[in-house]
């Protein structure tokens, strides 16, 4: 370029132009270092926590099995309520979303406060706090409306238990509870608001109930919004189950028994399976799991009779003369013979005492079909003496007497079969002649539960084996022992039961029912010493109810190849025959209908 | 003196082509990032947000102030250097009082038809008379002359500083400074300064505000605020390590597209950047801007005069400034101070301005050669 003149007569400064490439170079060598260190140095860490960023694991809830009686009744069954929760990770101002809430809940917020800082450190920062559980459904529309407005805000579906029976199989379900904080931080599987089984089945069951949780990965934003879901493992709904338990039959016998305290049970000899198993006074298990309102609570602490406890498993009574069933199988294995025969004069004599037999004029000579059929006090008394304490204790240790059956409800109570080592123990005094002589009548010391009972005569019916009483549909038999009593003994004594229901005189007479082969054995336990008015034993109406009779009745009725072993015991509720009785007889005649009505 | 270059076949061929098209690639790039970096998935798919739309008008606009910066002759800035400062001046002190204030900082004077930022012309304004002041004299800087051009920068520095800005503050101060140690400083001032400056340093914490030391708190230590000043910290860091040597892939970045990257498509651009090229495309972004560089430094050695080669080594330092406190930042190894990437950060202002820089750079190498009459 020839018009070019270099005339440059000016230079950049040197200095400055080094800076200049030292500037450059220091650029490059910074940012080529740092860009290193985070993108390959720490680039796998990195990496993982951008993943850990976008990914969270979801639980999927499993719904809890539901429980059916034997025909497909619902017991147990869930149903969906809704309620508003704070995801705490995406909600900007607690305090702002907890006001409004309480705004849109009216509830105290000082409360909505407490039970959210109660509850927060038990729950992932991305997963939802219940803070006000059960919302109406009216108000679910208008706060679902502007929800757009409160992140981290949402309403939650939440599974609740419902028991459609309440009162009737209240016992045998129990009830569930959320798991408290011991059992999140035990059990690993369970999260805040989790339902576990309390009482009941419900305990008992828990594991086949549960069910699986899953887990499902979820890509989410940056305000937890999920963008993906993909489910890692599914969940498993826990198990249905279907009981033995004949609701129809289970509410008939509440029925029938009326206001009575006291309990009935229905066994099938044969399995151990339970038709029912009725215990009254009950509660309505749902109060559980809805929460009791002070009155509904102090209704059912301050009742006079108990209706928490479950009387077939857990209330032990004396077994009265229902405990001559097992005293006649004693004295059989002992090689007595059931002919011989004793005098009852109406009074026993040992040493300077005297035992009454209920009769006060005596049933003069009985062999041991008529003690039964009469239910005669002394025969027994003084057969026992022969057999001692020591036998007797023994054998009805045997006999499943003195330990739990087995049947799977929780707080099974085992009774008392008192002896020798035991009246040490307990009351501090030697075992005397006398306290045998009361025991061979099931009064005194001896105490017993009316399932102990029905599987005693169960076993009478079944040849002796010792059924574990099944509460689930189609269980398997399982035998828990067997009985010294041989098959032929029990045989025997069971046509006994048959001639005391049938023959007359026989003192189960009132459970005769046409058509049906019935058997059964009464008692009536004194809950304080006979009292007499003058000369005459005072009756039970004339006494206040918690000084009345216990009322026992064991029985079991059978027609067409199907039986079942009925035990009656109706608390204070007067004699075994005359309270007891026309119980069982209704009973019977809701188990076998008469022809004529049968459709 | 000629006011204008005229466009002719000489100019097309002496203008600097390299810095031009660093340039035009740089805003390219940065164009494809902001793409990707203004998208957003949802459950539906992404949407994009047009940032991308309006960057390239942007770019057109600002392609147009080069052009006619191009055609001035540079030399008339010289003459235009004082009574422009003293303008600025006149608007920085009228902003506390008619500016109106958003988010907090008052740094716009509204007239009405549109906002004016008095803060933007500053810079150049500094540059200008900076290079001015340091054109009369070749001779390395004395006491006097280095507090005389100190000054120049100080009293601008106060008054955006005051608005808060900091940022543009610092980088006006940055300028001056550059442009000093470029011209040169006497051995025995600058053996002085190097021992002072650092000392003063603690010293300005106290007039910080309260955010701003915050700021620096957080940058010395992301975990004391994760959710808060420290979570851009964290996250922007966590989005350029995943992208890892080869990065995501374009429009994969999870951490932009599903926002866990705050301020994406301006002052964490790069960092969208880093997570979807990874290591090579994140160092391939130096490499460009350390070339943009080197091409202003060629047009510094071959300008003809103090004046263009001292205004294009503020201009090199202005632009050196922006790539260290931007990637700086991203990065994690400077405090969070909202300065913009040049030509890959969204924003109009900034656009322009390194537009008309860049004008001026290219108008310097043109005017490069003395002809005789």
């Amino acid at each position: 370029m020839s018009h070019k003149i270099e005339t440059k007569n000016y230079e950049p400064p040197r200095m400055g132009l080094l800076l200049l490439q030292f500037a450059i170079a220091f650029l490059f060598v910074v940012f080529f270092a740092r860009y290193w260190y985070l993108q390959i140095h720490r680039g796998e860490e990195f990496a993982r926590l951008s993943f850990e960023n976008r990914t969270k694991i979801a639980r999927i809830d499993a719904a809890r099995g539901e429980i059916f009686d034997k025909n497909g009744v619902p017991l147990a069954e869930n149903y969906i309520t809704f309620a508003i929760a704070i995801v705490r990770e995406d909600t900007p101002d607690v305090d702002a979303a907890l006001a409004q809430i309480s705004e849109w809940t009216n509830t105290s917020y000082e409360e909505l406060v407490e039970k959210y800082n109660k509850n927060k450190y038990y729950v992932r920062s991305f997963d939802p706090i219940i803070i006000v559980a059960d919302l109406p459904l009216e108000l679910i529309a208008p706060i679902q409306s502007q929800l757009y407005l409160w992140p981290g805000i949402h309403i939650v579906p939440k599974a609740r238990r419902h028991y459609p029976q309440k009162n009737t199989v209240a016992h045998i379900m129990g009830y569930v509870a959320e798991a408290t904080k011991e059992e999140l931080q035990e059990d690993e599987n369970l999260s805040l608001g989790d339902i576990v089984g309390r009482q009941g089945l419900e305990l008992m069951l828990e594991d086949r109930l549960r069910g699986k949780k899953g887990a499902a990965a979820m890509e989410v934003d940056v305000f937890g919004r999920s963008l993906h879901r993909e489910v890692i493992s599914p969940a498993y709904s826990g198990e249905n189950i279907y009981l033995s338990i004949d609701i129809e039959l289970q509410k008939n016998i509440e029925h029938i028994m009326q206001n009575q305290a006291g309990s009935v049970i229905v066994m099938n000899p044969d399995t151990g399976a339970l038709d029912a198993l009725v215990t009254l006074p009950s509660y309505d298990n749902n109060l559980f799991v809805t929460g009791f309102s002070r009155k509904e609570w102090d209704a059912v602490r301050l009742h006079p009779r108990y209706p928490l406890q479950n009387r077939t498993i857990q209330s032990m009574f004396p077994p009265a003369s229902v405990w001559k069933l097992l005293m006649a199988g004693a004295l059989l294995e002992k090689g007595v013979d059931p002919r011989d025969t004793v005098f009852c004069s109406g009074v026993f004599k040992l040493g300077n005492r005297q035992f009454r037999c209920w009769s006060k004029y005596g049933h003069g000579n009985v062999d041991m079909k008529h003690s039964l059929m009469y239910s005669c006090d002394v025969y027994y008394y003084e057969k026992a003496l022969d057999l001692g304490i020591d036998y007797i204790a023994d054998f009805a240790k045997k006999c499943g007497f003195g330990r739990r059956t087995g049947i799977e409800l929780p707080h099974e109570a085992s009774g008392v079969v008192p002896d020798r080592e035991w009246k040490l123990k307990k009351i501090g005094e030697r075992w005397q002649n006398g306290d045998t002589v009361n025991l061979s009548i099931g009064q005194g010391f001896m105490l017993v539960t009316p399932i102990q009972q029905a599987v005693y005569i169960s076993s009478l019916l079944n040849g002796g084996k010792l059924l574990k009483p099944q509460l689930i549909k189609d269980a398997e038999p399982e035998i828990m022992g067997y009985t010294p009593i041989s098959p032929e003994h029990c045989k025997l004594i069971a046509d006994y039961m048959f001639a005391t229901a049938n023959e007359s005189r026989g003192t189960a007479r009132i459970i005769k029912t046409e058509g049906v082969h019935t058997g059964g054995k009464t008692g009536t336990a004194q809950v304080v010493k006979i009292k007499m008015q003058g000369d005459r034993r005072k009756k039970n109406h004339e006494m206040d109810f918690k000084e009345r009779d216990h009322a026992w009745l064991g029985a079991y009725a059978e027609k067409d190849g199907r039986r079942y072993v009925i035990v009656t015991m109706l608390e204070h509720g007067g004699g075994g025959s005359s309270a007891a009785g026309p119980v069982t007889r209704d009973i019977i005649k809701l188990l076998f209908p008469p022809e004529n009505t049968k459709k | 003196m000629k006011v204008f270059n005229t466009p002719n076949k000489r100019m097309f061929l002496d203008m600097n082509w390299a810095l031009f098209i660093t340039a035009i690639v740089i805003f390219s790039v940065g164009f494809v990032n902001l793409y990707s970096a203004s998208s957003i998935r949802l459950e539906d798919g992404i949407t994009h947000t047009p940032f991308y739309e309006r960057q390239l008008m942007w770019g057109g606009i600002g392609l147009g102030l080069m052009f006619a910066v191009i055609l001035i002759n540079y030399k008339i800035l010289e003459r235009l250097a004082s009574p422009f400062y003293f303008f600025v001046l006149f608007l920085l002190i009228l902003v506390p009082v008619f500016g109106k204030t958003v988010y907090g900082a008052q740094r716009w004077l509204d007239l009405g038809f549109f906002s004016l930022q008095p803060s933007e012309f500053a810079k150049f304004s500094v540059l200008l008379m900076g290079a001015k002041y340091l054109a009369k004299d070749g001779e390395t800087l004395g006491w006097v002359r280095l507090f005389k051009l100190l000054f120049i920068g100080l009293v601008p520095f106060a008054l955006i500083v005051k608005q808060p800005d900091l940022g543009t503050g610092l980088t006006v101060l940055f300028l001056i400074g550059g442009m000093a140690l470029f011209h040169g400083i006497k051995w025995k001032v600058l053996r002085i300064c190097l021992v002072i400056i650092p000392l003063t340093l603690p010293l300005s914490w106290f007039v910080l505000h309260d955010y701003q030391q915050e700021r620096i708190l957080t940058f010395l230590d992301p975990s004391r605020d994760p959710r808060g000043a420290g979570y851009h910290i964290i996250q922007s860091q966590i989005a350029i390590g995943s992208g890892e040597l080869l990065g995501k892939g374009f429009q994969e970045g999870t951490q932009s597209q599903l926002r866990f990257l705050p301020e994406k498509h301006t002052d964490f651009a790069v960092a969208v950047l880093g997570e979807e090229w990874g290591f090579v495309g994140s160092v391939g972004v130096v490499v460009i801007f350390c070339f943009f560089l080197f091409c202003i430094y060629s047009t510094i050695c071959e300008a003809r005069d103090r004046f263009g080669s001292t205004l294009c080594a503020g201009i090199f330092f202005y632009f050196f400034w922006q790539v260290m406190v931007n990637t700086g930042m991203v990065v994690g190894i400077m405090p969070v101070v909202g300065i913009p990437l040049p030509f890959i950060s969204y924003g109009g202002t900034a656009m322009m301005v390194n537009c008309i820089l860049i004008g001026i750079v290219l108008s310097v190498s043109i005017n490069r050669f003395v002809f005789k009459a």
